[in-house]
Formats: structure tokens, sequence, C-alpha cells
């Protein structure tokens, strides 16, 4: 069942050097209980599909065409009271970097504390048992001891997890996670990874996994959306985009890949570089770099071409073999 | 234990910089080209009446011995007599420095409560009107003359509108019917300790214009410095966390980022609090308030080297009180400063 879908999504920056048009039409859509997985390089626009789902954009950023359907109803034409309803409450978020995502000046517990009061009446005593049971839901040590901890006192893998403990606290149904393992150890990481594949099963909860790390996302996800340059150029079940990737951008990421066997070899990379927002793009945004191009590719922008029941690639090689 | 540890060293610092200004203001007082003796002596004495008073004030022993007696009466909490008016300066001091204390304060309590949420507000939304209005008379507040505002506090609220009287600390049926018991000096209090109501009134009545017009510069540097911090810290990332988390704006500006923010206002405030000890001589000189800053200017004028010197110490006391207590509040407020 779908729980959060995301249609036709632009959404521009103004800054000094111009209009960045940093998403071109976003879909995607995630079911009840899944997580999917929305990975692309640095700049492709997978953050900001996140923070335009809070609406929690900068001051110069405007989503110009799109909708963004959670529960039936269109996220972006809801008042900013209605929104404000919903953030924490029914779509929570956690950050790539919890060092900076936690306030430095309150204690753990008092952050929890903080977001239990603001969306439910329970009274104090209650409000600390439930921190109690957050901080030990995540696996945080010795959770009495945690409640009075500032969060320098911590390690980065401790202070993820009590970021995650704190988006957890009003039992949200989504939680978008943007690179919640970057800013940590590969040993971390995977601990930080099962926690949330753990949470995810026993409180049902549908994630958003913002990442640009094709490991994580084999690992962790069911579904996959590749993203390139604000669009989405590949999505479907993990596993048929790992087996057989059908756009010759995500080929090209899952060749890059090193592989056991390929040391000494030189890594394959993709030439060129990404375009920058500023320029406008007429046609497929990956037809400079694609080994494949046709003539048709710098003209037409492809639409996600559907090609088995869950995978869909945008590519113009695939026109013919549309399903329907 | 880490906070002990942290206020004993900074106390111990403090000591430190104290002894530094007892040296250097012993050392200016006995090189600048001027003799105190006659000074004292008055209009043209006769040079043995000035030997005379040399030895009466110890001024033909060397200067080592000078420099103990000058420590060891201070260490006794003596500070001397006045050369000019050859009263007691603690007498002089005990008067003189609760009243600009309490309008000092005043000032400063109306900097934090006016600039503190301006500034919030004015750093939440950047570019509104609001901003702009704030931003204009925090400039105003702070480029304003005290002097000119004085005079123009006076005109409105005394000649035109007649709500608040034109100066003094109280009026003169407060001190004839119903005197202040002076116990600390500060009216106020003393009113309030003994129940004195209507003096109290009075006293309140006396304050709130010096006070306004003293606080006009520190109201505005607080709102600056309160909108410029709030700014950064409302571009970081644990604001936008707490804004995801659902939390609401009233929580998120007031406690989350204000504590963040707040260091910046309160060490500027601080530090013109100091500062207004001596500098609010202006302002006491038109309200007729009778303060330190009206007591040293007068002594500066008459090259009344003991006062100059107690009153000297006495400030560099304030400020290293107040450091001190910016200090203290940095490390309550962020707790990583403690570890440092």
């Amino acid at each position: 069942m779908t729980l959060l879908k995301v249609e036709n999504l632009h959404v521009q920056f103004t800054t000094p050097f111009g209009i960045v048009r940093a998403l071109r039409g976003i879909d995607f859509e995630l079911d009840k209980g899944d997580i999917m997985g929305l990975v692309g390089e640095t700049g492709c626009g997978k953050s900001v599909t996140g923070r335009s789902i809070m609406r929690l954009l900068d001051e110069n950023a405007e989503v110009t065409e799109g909708r963004i359907i959670f529960n039936k109803t269109d996220l972006l034409r809801l008042s900013e009271r209605e929104m404000h309803a919903i953030r924490g409450d029914r779509i929570a978020m956690i950050f790539q970097d919890p060092a900076t995502a936690l306030n430095p000046l309150f204690t753990i517990g008092g952050q929890i504390n903080d977001v239990l009061r603001a969306h439910s009446p329970a009274p104090a005593a209650q409000r600390r048992k439930a921190t109690l049971e957050l901080l030990a839901s995540v696996g945080l040590p010795d959770p009495a001891q945690m409640m009075d901890v500032y969060p320098h006192q911590l390690s980065g893998g401790q202070q993820q997890r009590a970021m995650i403990a704190l988006s957890l606290a009003a039992e949200p149904e989504v939680i978008i996670a943007d690179e919640p393992t970057t800013a940590l150890d590969v040993t971390i990481q995977a601990q930080i990874l099962d926690l949330l594949r753990t949470l995810q099963r026993e409180r049902a909860i549908s994630v958003i996994l913002i990442t640009h790390d094709l490991g994580i996302v084999a690992e962790t996800c069911q579904k996959v959306a590749v993203l390139y340059a604000g669009r989405v150029v590949e999505q479907g079940a993990v596993a048929a985009i790992f087996a057989g990737p059908q756009h010759p951008y995500s080929r090209g990421l899952l060749a890059a890949l090193p592989r056991p066997g390929s040391r000494g070899t030189d890594l394959k990379v993709i030439p060129g570089n990404v375009p920058s927002g500023l320029e406008r793009i007429d046609g497929c945004a990956f037809a400079p770099r694609c080994e494949f191009v046709m003539e048709r590719c710098h003209r037409l922008q492809p639409p996600l071409f559907s090609l088995a029941a869950e995978h869909q690639a945008a590519c113009l090689l695939h026109e013919d073999r549309v399903h329907g | 234990m880490a906070f002990l540890s942290f206020l004993f060293r900074r106390l111990g610092l403090s000591l430190f910089v104290f002894v530094g200004v007892l040296i250097l203001t012993f050392i200016v007082s006995r090189v600048i080209p001027s003799n105190p003796a006659a000074l004292y002596a008055g209009a043209r004495p006769r040079p043995e009446q000035v030997q005379e008073i040399e030895k009466k004030l110890g001024l033909d022993k060397p200067l080592s011995e000078q420099f103990r007696v000058y420590v060891g009466d201070l260490l006794v909490g003596n500070l001397g007599e006045s050369y000019h008016s050859r009263r007691s300066i603690n007498t002089d001091l005990r008067l003189f420095l609760p009243a600009t204390l309490e309008l000092v304060i005043a000032a400063v309590l109306i900097a934090l409560v006016l600039g503190i949420p301006t500034g919030v507000l004015a750093g939440a939304y950047p570019r509104s009107p609001f901003d702009y209005a704030t931003r204009f008379a925090a400039v105003a507040g702070v480029s304003a003359p005290s002097f000119w505002l004085a005079l123009i506090a006076q005109f409105i609220f005394f000649s035109q509108l007649g709500w608040l009287p034109l100066g003094g600390r109280v009026s003169r049926d407060a001190t004839l019917f119903y005197p202040i018991a002076a116990q600390t000096g500060f009216y106020l209090i003393d009113a309030a300790v003994s129940g004195n109501w209507k003096a109290w009134l009075d006293a309140l009545h006396h304050l709130i214009l010096p006070a306004l017009v003293l606080s006009a510069y520190p109201v505005g540097i607080t709102i600056r410095m309160t909108q410029a911090s709030m700014l950064e810290v409302l571009s970081e990332t644990y604001i936008t966390a707490a804004r995801a988390a659902g939390l609401s704006r009233g929580v998120i500006l007031f406690k989350l980022a204000l504590k963040n923010a707040i260091m910046p206002a309160l060490t500027v405030v601080g530090l013109s609090f100091a500062y207004s000890i001596t500098g609010a001589f202006l302002v006491e000189t038109i309200f007729s308030w009778p303060g330190v800053g009206k007591y040293v200017t007068e002594a500066v004028l008459n090259v009344d080297f003991p006062v100059i010197i107690a009153v000297t110490l006495v400030v560099t006391l304030v400020y290293i009180l107040v450091n001190l207590l910016i200090d203290l509040m940095q490390a309550l407020l962020d707790p990583r400063v403690r570890l440092v």
C-alpha cells in the first residue's frame, strides 16, 4: 500500500548566480513498512527531496510544481499550522551529522522530553518513563544515566541513536533518514542501519533512506530510486535493479563499485561531470555522459518507462519495451 | 566538581588582575608631575606648610614605604581621604556608589528585558518590517548622545506631560515626611525593607527617566547582538531538527535557540554595566543624581588623587566581578565550557 507518493516535484533555489533547478520532476512511491532508498551523487537533489517532504526548505527555495501525497492529503497544500501537526508526529527526520543535529546545550533527556511534551499532554513522570523506554529501545546503555548527559559526552554512534530516539518520540509513521551513517565509522554504520531495520520491522515504520552509498541500499532497502540531476532515472525493487540496472547511469554507478577480484585494475568511472542546476536541460540530463546516447536524447526528456512490475527506468533505450 | 575548580581558577586570575591595577594606579599617581601636598594645602601655601603636609601625608617617605602603607590601608578597607574636601572617601562612596549602582542596574535590567526579546524576534524574522524598525531603533539608541536624550526626556515627561520628576533620587516631600531609613543605600531596597511604600514609589518615579536614558545604549547593543547571534543559531542543523520534530516556534526561539544565542548579548551588557559606573556622569549630572560619575568627575577636575585612585579601584573591582559573573553564566549555560 502506498503511504507516501511524490509526483512530478519541482524545486528551485534563487541564488546570487541565478535560479538553480534542484528538482526537475521527482516521482517515487513509498510503500507502508518499506525502507526505500534515495540514492545519487552530491547535488542530485536527494536531500532537497527529503526537506521538501518535511516542508523545511530554506527561504530561497520554492516548490514550483508537483504533489506530495501522504495518506491521501497533499502536504504541499496544507497550511503551515496543519503541516506543523504532521512534523515529528507523523513524519520525522534524522540527519547526517548527529553532532550538529542535537542541541549542544540541552541534555538528551531534556531534548526528548521537549518532543514528547509537544505531542502529548502526558504528565512529567509519564514522559520520563517514555524517555527511558525510548533510550532503551535504540540500544543506548544505561538509559537513566543517558537522560542527564549532554550530546558532546556521547560518541558519534550514541549521538545518532539518541537522535533516532528523539525522532521516534511521537511515534511517526515515516522517518526520513538523510544520510544517517555518513558521519560515522563503518562498524558503527552497520549498527545504526541494523537499528533502523529493527525499528522498521518492530514498529512498522516506513523509512526513506537518503544515501550516496549503493552498498547501504543493497543491505538495507527493499526499493530504491536512483536520482540524477534532480530526476529519478531508475527505480524499483533493489534486487531487480542491482541484478540488471537498465539506465546507463545506474549501470555506470554499479560498474564503478570495486568488486572482489578487481584489485589491481582501475575502477571504472563515468566520464564527464554532473550538469549544474543553473543550466537549462531540454533532453535527458545524462545524455552528454552517456555511451549509448542517440540524437533524440538531447531533445526529449525521457519519462519513466515500466520495464517490469517493480522496475522503471527513464531512458529512451527502453521506449519500445514499455509494459503499459 | 569541574564547576568549582573552574570557579576557583577564575577567582585566582581575577586576584592577579586586581593586584596589577593596584600597582599601576599607585605608580601613575606618584609619577604624575603635580604636587599633592601643594594641592592639599590650598591656594598659595608657604613652603614650610607644604613640607608639613608632605610629612602628614607620608609623602616624604620612600616609595616602597608609601606603597606598603597604601596597600595596608586598602587591606583594612580604608580608601583614604579626599585632598579637596578632607572627607573620608569611604563615607562618600557609601553614599554615591549605591546611587549609581541602583541607576545602572535598572538600566541594565531594562536592556535585558527589552533588548533580548526584541533581538530574538528581529532575528527570527529577518528582513521583515519589524527587523528594519528595531535595527533603526537600535542604531539610534546606540548613537544618540546621552545628554541629548536626557534633555529630550526631561522636556517631554517633565515639562510637557508632567508625569515624572526632573531629577534627584527622591522628592523633597519624601525626605521631609517619609524619609527612607538608609541601610544599603539602594533606595528601592531600603524603602521596601522598611515597608515605606510611599517613598518606594517616589524613588521609583525618580529612577525611571535617568534609567531609561542610560539604557538607550545597552538596549540598542543588546538588540543588535541578540539579533545577529540568533540569525546564526537559527541556521544550525539542530534548529531544523527541532522543527522537523514538530516543536513549536515559541519553544524553538525562546528556549532552544536563545540559550545558544544569548551569551554575546550578556557579555556586552555586562561590560556596559561596568563602564556605566563612571560613564554615567552626564546622565547623573543632568538628573542631579548623586552618583560616582559626578563624584569622580569633580575629583578629576580638582586633581584629587586619593578619590581618583579609590574610584579606579572600585571600578576595577566591578569589572572583575562582572567578568567573573559572565564567565560563570557561560559555564552554567554551556556544559562544554567547564571542561576547558
